[in-house]
Formats: structure tokens, C-alpha cells, sequence
């Protein structure tokens, strides 16, 4: 076996490789993003960027059908998106192995919200999960998963934390291995056409029923194999309150011990469902247990229930009962847990932390977005119209300084968001801005019932050709996909096709762009406005620009240091300098949008 | 032996270069490395804090506990004094005191604070270490992106964990022949800093 520095992403890949994965497919999201990437770089691999996670998870699903093994990558958000087919995929079961990766971010260091997808796996689909402590553990689990999957014709999903996927150890590693397996499918409706029909053979159940108890038959099989695998582990030691490390919570548990000094009776729980029988060897004896996990009580409330129907009374502490219920585990909380729980004392209230001025997310300077967000701003400025926002680049203009949008959920909610405020009786324009990649992840259907349903609001698609939040991904309207190029479908002719009204400018032109969506606002139904301007970061770099460079110099004379061009507009490479505003060099990317912004006429 | 490393910066400073040629020295020693970036929701130019652990067993986890670290890197003083709680008592520090505002400092919405609050409230720690004016140095030599090669430069003055002949060469295999003789003299310069205050 070789030994090299991967990032857990690459190690994910790796193994996936190594078990002889034909078919990948996923949407980018931090921290999943670079497993696809790292994919496509094997021979042999058929890798892709769906539209969405259901999607992916659909493509992957049916290459297992066909006798492939597969994997569907995503983050959390993108498991809820992809939720739908997960509560259908599990009854059905599957053929070639098939590995969904749902990637969480404890603490939402990344992310629009903070959740744990162990729950909708697992509590709501009853699929096993494996939850990694280590780089190199996720390695093993990905190999393990493929196996398994096999075994028990089921998705098998592993949940790695940031922590995981975004960090770097040695992984010890192997050969990729060519799978020649026959791309037969087999047709077996009784398996895969999911519908309420009448089985014969089962004295005329229905077969979701069916389906369901074949489903819940899998779980002795299941509770057996997690009896027996490696990544669930007891170290015994002296003392009567023991600690289990879940996942990377594991990981945290054992470098706390190292600090505290002294070994600990330690239970290593790394998989759905638990090993029953290895959790009632470890509590027995125990007068406490606390159970370190990210990032809701799904372990600790198994354990409970494990407890009650075997009549053990322990003392069983965790997310729920002791530790913060929200946010991320780390060695220092695990600290002060093992120490607290020892010295039978409650987990402290911590003191709030002082405020060190915190470094905002804002658009890079030369964005085409600050152009985009500044004219819209103008335009509800004068009209008092709402901006609903959607993911990507562009929803830093919610912030300081632009405080543009309104609201932000998930992916593709600006446009129903938009037209539901409309519904409900508001007078003024609302717009929804949208980013190009999201309106062909979840933001076509919205478009569709808005226009269907005859709404009235002004929909903006910041269309850059790229993914640029997640780093710089192709998607539909981009020049090409992850293996080729393609014509791309432009989301102007795919509006226009819908039946809304369609307008175009360039963000990099604020006076037009204002023009263009007063124009449009005062047209009635849906109208879109497509502010069309490549990614700077993106396709700068070639050379590819949808502005005219030029130095922008602040005259010292006419600039009397109102600051406007700072506190509205907020380009990082302006700053106020001795009462003047001041471009900084090496910061400023020639795009010239300031120039509009200075009304006094000083940026020049 | 386990040694802990954090680079505490602004992106686009270079610290992810810098703890990469860290992370590479430490492996062709022989050591077991680990390592990850803490990044708040701020990619662009928003604070990273990139976590290097090394050590001759197994390190269970990527990040650096708070009081753990033997040695912070602040490449921006802000950065280092949001970081400082990580480093253990007996951890040296080297700070390079040239500030990158916030945008909300820019807009008022906050205060960036004076160089002397912010070395004041590093000084109640009891910490000890040295201060740099990296970015100036880096200037001086003609370009603002050789800040990350002077404080690896000094970095290797404060520390013989690795040898700094060892750093050298792995970074200069990490970028292009032609930055080669710029990098060279500023990690020189990023050495001198440190042992003029040593000997000075």
C-alpha cells in the first residue's frame, strides 16, 4: 500500500476509483465541491455536473441499475433537495453498489443553514450511514459502503463533516480497479416502478407496503454488519463515566484525552444503526455516558431508546441533555465536557466572546455583480419595491453596505418568493435576483408556475456563465460541461420560450442597467432581465472581459470625501484616506462601475 | 514530538502557499502531518486561519485546540489578535504589523483598531514573540506578494523545528523559476527581521 497527503475530498475520490465507480454525479457545494472534480481526473470515470442533487442522485441511481456502480455527491442543502427520490431509492433498493455523499457543515462555516442529514439518511429513509473520524477513514468507508451496498442491495451514504472533506492527513492507498462488469439492465417492475399497484403474490398489498416491510426486514441485516465493522470500537479504561466519540466528534474525544492526561473508557460509534450489542457492552457498569456528535442528539437519542427497551438506567448525556445543542464540536468543548461530567457538574454557561471587527463576504473587486446590485438598489430606492435573493456571489448585496435583498432561503426560492408577496396583495414592484447556475438548479419551475400562474414581478438573473461561488463550476448556460463543450442554452431564450417578457443589459453599465429594469418594471406579468456579463475571476484570467479596462483615478479637487462611493457601494479596493477617497492599485481591477457612483464626478 | 502551526491572515495574503510548504517539509522529515483552513463565511478577502499539525504519532484532529499552538504566523494584526487564544503559553508569535483594513471598518461601521490596541491586548496575554513589518519589507523589495515569503523567512528564524534550507527549497519548488531569485531574498529578509531583534 502507498502512502501520500490527500485532502479528505481526494481520498473520497480516491476510494471511489479504487472500487471500480463508473458513474459520478453531484452539484457543487461546500464541502463536497472537489469530489467530483477529483473524479473526472480518473480514466474511466463518467463524471458530471447535474442541474441539482436530485438530479445527480436520479443519474447515479440508475447507473447502479444498470449494473454500474455509482455515486451521487452533494452537500446538506442538496440532500433536502434531493430528498424526494431518497424516500423512493430506499424502498426500491439497488444493483451496483451506489454511495450517496452528504457533506455537512457543523456551524454553517459555509453554508445558509446548519443541519445534520444523519437524521433524513437514516431516522427518515433507513439507509445506513457512515460517519468518518479521519481522512483516512473515510477512505476505508467508501470501499467498505461499496461492498455493502452490494451485499444488502441498499444506498449506503457517508456523512463526512467540513472537517473531514476540507482537511489533509497521510492516506495509505491503493490501485484504481477496472470493473468490467456488463451495462446490462435488467427490468424488474416489482422493484423499480415505485406506484401504488396491487400485488398478487403478496395477497394484494400494495406495493408501497410491500416495499416498505421489505425495507424494514433490511435493518436486522443492517444492525448485524455495523455489529461487525471495524469503524465501531470500545477502549476500555478504569472509571465509571464513559465518553463516545461519533464521527469526527471522535476525533475531538481522543485529542482531549491525549491533553487531559489519562486514558478514558471511550466508545467509537462511526456508523448507522448502531452496534446494540457494542453499545450495551460499553454502558454496562457505567453510572454516565456522554456523547460527543454533530450536530443534533441522533446518537444519544438511539442510545436512549436502546436503554429503555433494555432496562439499563444510565445517566446518557449529550447534544440534548448537556453539551451547546447548536454549532460545532471542538477539543476545547470536549474539554471542558470530560471535565464537567466528571467532576459531576453541569456543561458552563461560557462567557460571550468581545467582537474583533469581523472580514465580511463581499463581491471580489471587478465583479459584475456590484454593478448589478447598486442599479437595483437605485431602482427600489425610487419605486420602494422589495428584492427577494437566491444563493450564490450576489448574495453579499443583502449586506453591509448594499442591503439589497430581502430575503434569502434556498436554492431557486427568490421567484415564488417574489411572486408570493405580489399574492399576497403588496402594492410595489418586487424583483427576485437570481444567479445564473441557481436558475437552472431550482429556479426554472419557479419561473414556469410564476408565469403560469400570471404574477407579476420582474425577475433578474446575474447571468456570469459560471458557478463562481463554489469555484467556478460549469452549469447549462456555461460554454461547456465537465467533459466537453456545449452550446450553451442562454436563460433569456429559455424565458422567452416560457412566455415571460425578456430584457437584456450589462451590469458593467449601470446607467443602461437602471434604464433596462425601470423599463421592465413597468411592463405587466413576468418580466426577466438578463444583466449578462462574464465572471471576472473566471474568465479573466483568459483574457475574457465584458468591460473596457480602464485606471480609475479619484481627482483629489472634486472629491470633497462624502464617502458615498465607501458606505453604498463598497468596492474593497475604495478606501477614505485623510477625508478623500482613494483607489488602491493593486486592489482595483480597472471595471470603471465607481465611476457611476460618484455623482460629484471625482472617479474619472 | 507534535508540534502546531497556524497561519492567521486575510485571503489572498498567501498563507495557504506558506502552510503548504510547511506541511510538505514535515512529511519528507518523516513526521505524520495534518492539516486544514478554518475559513469564516468569507472567501474572499475574509479571514483564513490554516491549521499545520506535525508530530512522530497519530494526530486525531486537524484543527489546533485553543492553547495549543507552538508557533502563530499573523500575516495581518487583526487576523493574529482573532487567533492569539490558540497559541500555549510557552508559543511564540510573529506578527506582521501592516493592517488590511475591513470593509466595515472602511464604511464605518466598525472600528479597525490602532496598532497599539491591538499589540496591547496581545501583550495582556503574556505571550511572547516579535513584530515584523513584513508588508513594508515586501514592498521594498519590490513586491507586495512576497509578505507570505518573509514571514516563512522569519518563521524559520524562530523555529529549527525544520530545517530553513529545507523550507526554502520546498517553496521555491512550488512556484514558477522565475520568482525564484525575489523569494530567495525576501525569506533572507524575513530571517534578518527576526535575528536583528534577537541580537539587537
Amino acid at each position: 500500500m502507498e502512502r501520500k497527503f490527500m485532502l479528505g475530498n481526494e481520498a473520497i475520490a480516491r476510494a471511489a476509483a479504487e472500487s471500480g465507480v463508473k458513474v459520478v454525479a453531484g452539484y457543487p457545494g461546500t464541502p463536497a465541491t472537489e469530489i467530483v472534480d477529483h473524479c473526472a481526473s480518473y480514466p474511466g470515470i463518467y463524471a458530471e455536473w447535474s442541474t441539482n442533487e436530485k438530479h445527480a442522485f436520479e443519474v447515479a441511481a440508475a447507473a447502479s441499475l444498470t449494473n454500474q456502480r455509482a455515486m451521487a455527491v452533494m452537500k446538506h442543502n442538496g440532500t433536502n433537495a434531493a430528498a424526494d427520490f431518497l424516500m423512493h431509492v430506499n424502498f426500491t433498493g439497488i444493483r451496483a453498489g451506489l454511495v450517496l455523499i452528504s457533506a455537512d457543515d457543523p456551524g454553517a462555516l459555509s453554508s445558509q443553514c446548519e443541519e445534520d442529514t444523519r437524521i433524513l439518511i437514516h431516522n427518515y429513509a433507513h439507509l445506513p450511514v457512515f460517519d468518518p473520524s479521519s481522512v483516512q477513514e473515510a477512505y476505508a468507508m467508501i470501499k467498505a459502503a461499496y461492498e455493502l451496498s452490494e451485499k444488502t442491495e441498499l444506498v449506503f451514504a457517508l456523512r463526512p463533516v467540513m472537517r473531514i472533506n476540507h482537511a489533509g492527513g497521510m492516506v495509505r492507498y491503493s490501485e484504481q480497479k477496472q470493473v468490467d462488469r456488463p451495462a446490462e439492465f435488467k427490468i424488474d417492475r416489482s422493484r423499480f416502478v415505485m406506484s401504488a399497484v396491487v400485488e398478487k403474490e403478496s395477497g394484494g398489498e400494495l406495493r408501497p407496503k410491500m416495499r416498505h416491510r421489505w425495507l424494514n426486514n433490511k435493518q436486522a441485516e443492517l444492525k448485524a454488519i455495523m455489529e461487525e465493522a471495524t469503524f465501531n470500537h470500545i477502549e476500555p479504561a478504569e472509571g465509571d463515566v464513559g465518553f463516545i466519540g461519533c464521527g469526527i466528534g471522535y476525533a475531538f474525544l481522543k485529542e482531549a484525552e491525549q491533553i487531559y492526561g489519562k486514558k478514558l473508557p471511550i466508545l467509537k460509534l462511526s456508523t448507522l444503526p448502531l452496534p446494540e450489542q457494542k453499545v450495551l457492552t460499553f454502558i454496562t457498569g457505567l453510572k454516565k455516558v456522554v456523547i460527543f456528535e454533530e450536530v443534533e442528539p441522533v446518537v444519544e437519542r438511539l442510545i436512549k431508546q436502546i436503554c429503555f427497551e433494555q432496562k439499563v438506567s444510565l445517566d446518557i448525556l449529550g447534544r440534548e441533555s448537556y453539551l451547546p445543542k447548536e454549532g460545532e464540536l471542538t477539543t476545547n468543548l470536549v474539554m471542558t465536557a470530560i471535565e464537567s461530567a466528571l467532576a459531576d457538574k453541569p456543561y458552563p454557561v461560557l462567557p460571550q466572546g468581545k467582537y474583533i471587527p469581523a472580514r465580511t463576504r463581499t463581491q471580489c473587486s471587478g465583479c459584475s455583480h456590484r454593478g448589478l446590485l447598486i442599479a437595483m438598489k437605485e431602482v427600489v430606492q425610487k419605486n420602494g419595491g422589495v428584492v427577494t435573493g437566491d444563493i450564490g456571489c450576489h448574495d453579499a448585496g443583502t449586506f453591509e453596505p448594499m442591503k439589497l435583498q430581502a430575503t434569502i432561503y434556498c436554492m431557486g426560492s427568490s421567484i415564488p418568493m417574489a411572486y408570493g408577496i405580489k399574492a399576497a396583495g403588496f402594492a410595489k414592484p418586487v424583483y427576485a435576483l437570481i444567479g445564473d447556475s441557481t436558475f437552472f438548479h431550482n429556479g426554472l419551475t419557479g419561473l414556469a408556475s410564476a408565469i403560469y400562474n400570471r404574477a407579476d414581478i420582474t425577475v433578474v438573473i446575474a447571468y456570469n456563465s459560471t458557478t463562481a461561488m463554489t469555484g467556478f463550476q460549469p452549469h447549462p448556460g456555461s460554454p461547456n460541461n465537465l467533459n466537453d463543450l456545449i452550446n450553451p442554452m442562454e436563460p433569456g431564450a429559455v424565458a422567452a420560450a416560457m412566455g415571460a417578457k425578456v430584457f437584456r443589459c450589462n451590469p458593467y453599465n449601470v446607467e443602461e442597467t437602471v434604464k433596462v429594469i425601470t423599463e421592465a418594471t413597468a411592463e405587466q406579468g413576468v418580466k426577466v432581465v438578463i444583466a449578462e456579463a462574464l465572471c471576472y475571476l473566471k474568465f479573466g484570467r483568459g483574457g475574457q472581459i465584458s468591460y473596457i479596462p480602464r485606471q480609475v483615478k479619484v481627482d483629489a479637487e472634486i472629491c470633497n470625501g462624502c464617502g458615498i462611493c465607501v458606505r453604498t457601494f463598497g468596492c474593497p479596493a475604495i478606501i477614505l484616506n485623510d477625508g478623500k477617497a482613494t483607489i488602491e492599485e493593486s486592489g482595483c481591477n480597472g471595471c470603471g462601475v465607481c465611476v457611476y457612483v460618484c455623482k460629484r464626478g471625482a472617479m474619472k | 514530538m507534535k508540534f502546531d502551526l497556524v497561519i492567521a491572515g486575510v485571503g489572498g495574503q498567501g498563507n495557504i502557499v506558506a502552510s503548504q510548504a510547511i506541511a510538505q517539509c514535515a512529511m519528507d522529515a518523516g513526521y505524520n502531518v495534518v492539516n486544514t483552513e478554518t475559513k469564516g463565511a468569507a472567501q474572499r478577502g475574509g479571514s483564513v486561519l490554516s491549521h499545520v499539525r506535525f508530530a512522530d504519532k497519530e494526530i486525531f484532529s486537524p484543527i489546533v485546540p485553543q492553547g495549543q499552538a507552538d508557533i502563530l504566523l499573523g500575516f495581518e494584526p487583526l487576523e493574529a489578535l482573532r487567533y492569539i487564544n490558540i497559541l500555549n503559553p510557552n508559543g511564540k508569535y510573529v506578527i506582521n504589523t501592516a493592517p488590511v483594513p475591513t470593509i466595515l471598518a472602511n464604511q464605518k461601521v466598525d472600528v479597525y483598531p490602532s496598532q497599539e490596541e491591538i499589540l496591547a491586548e496581545v501583550a495582556a496575554k503574556g505571550l511572547s514573540g516579535y513584530l515584523i513589518n513584513a508588508t513594508q519589507a515586501a514592498k521594498d523589495l519590490g513586491n507586495v506578494l512576497l509578505t507570505n515569503v518573509i514571514m516563512l523567512g522569519a518563521f524559520t528564524a524562530i523555529s529549527d523545528v525544520l530545517p530553513a534550507d529545507a523550507v526554502l527549497t520546498k517553496l521555491l519548488s512550488m512556484v514558477d523559476q522565475r520568482y525564484h531569485e525575489a523569494d530567495v531574498l525576501a525569506f533572507t529578509a524575513g530571517q534578518n527581521s527576526i535575528k536583528a531583534q534577537l541580537h539587537g
